[in-house]
């Protein structure tokens, strides 16, 4: 079974948001921007998901936007993290290398004996 | 000969075929459908209308200003259907998002949600935080307001005070009459107290 199989999808899935946290974490960016970065990875999404996964970061208060003009067409949303975003991925981090963690120790040691 | 249309998309004017413009108003309609108990309904929809737009508009060759099936199709296919975050989508059973929540997301405790609500958003808040349907919420007040006599009829506006407010979507649509009448009134309220307590 690859790791593109189906029952991974959840897995994917789930870790969207953490994904996009830590890209508006390291910039500024605004959503062709997320797209972009997310594209060539296992996690390339698309903006129907993206719009109201961003809206309800922000309603959650760990994202907020300001609008930034655009040379061609209307002004443009710029995404970053609030400080309770900040503090969020960052626990989310903490979480993300234990689990981490969890699946290097259940492996070893090999079974050889 | 196709009959063009003009539509606004996200308050700027876009001319499409007709075949165009019925592909367009279905998607925006499941779109809407799909976000109907969201409470960023409206930023969401603007959102897509504008990403609608801009990919039309990069597709439309140089004189061409009518967009047609050609480019709206690809666009649409790129920006891909509505998905709420954590909802079940056609996946193996299970909470997709369980494994990374390692704690609940500041801001996610009781609010009353102004946008959607009928008096003043208790039931849209408790519905969010409760993962129910706000309607069966609704149902099940109404039932608790015939069954205890009235006395669900205190226990509304005091809940109405002590819940906090979600912060309300930027750029929103103004609130209706009531949500908008209450959120002010307790505002108000709260502030009076605020002076009393010192």
């Amino acid at each position: 079974m690859t790791p593109d199989a189906p029952n991974f999808a959840p897995i994917r899935k789930g870790l969207l948001e953490f994904l996009v946290l830590r890209i508006v974490g390291s910039e500024c960016v605004y959503v062709p921007d997320i797209l972009r970065r997310l594209a060539s990875t296992q996690f390339a999404t698309q903006e129907g998901t993206l719009y109201p996964l961003l809206s309800k970061l922000r309603r959650d208060a760990l994202v907020q936007y300001e609008w930034r003009e655009s040379e061609a067409g209307p002004p443009r949303k710029y995404y970053r993290l609030t400080d309770a975003g900040r503090a969020y991925l960052a626990s989310l981090n903490d979480y993300w290398s234990q689990i981490n963690r969890t699946i290097e120790d259940l492996g070893r040691p090999p079974c050889s004996e | 000969m196709q009959r063009v249309i003009s539509v606004s998309l996200n308050r700027n004017v876009h001319h499409l075929e007709e075949d165009a413009h019925a592909r367009l108003a279905e998607y925006l309609a499941r779109a809407q459908r799909r976000l109907a108990t969201y409470p960023d309904q409206a930023e969401v929809l603007a959102d897509l209308e504008q990403a609608i737009a801009d990919q039309c508009t990069r597709r439309l060759r140089a004189g061409q200003s009518v967009i047609t099936l050609a480019e709206l199709g690809p666009a649409l296919e790129e920006i891909g259907e509505v998905e709420i975050p954590g909802a079940a989508g056609p996946l193996p059973a299970g909470d997709a998002a369980a494994g990374v929540r390692a704690a609940p997301a500041p801001g996610h405790g009781l609010q009353q949600i102004s946008e959607g609500a009928w008096i003043s958003g208790v039931c849209n808040g408790l519905a969010r935080s409760s993962n129910l349907d706000v309607t069966l919420v609704r149902v099940i007040a109404v039932v608790l307001l015939v069954f205890s006599g009235g006395g669900m009829l205190l226990l509304y506006p005091v809940l109405m005070l002590l819940i906090p407010y979600a912060p309300l979507a930027q750029n929103a649509a103004p609130l209706p009459w009531l949500p908008a009448k209450s959120r002010e009134l307790v505002t108000a309220i709260r502030a009076k107290f605020a002076t009393i307590a010192g």
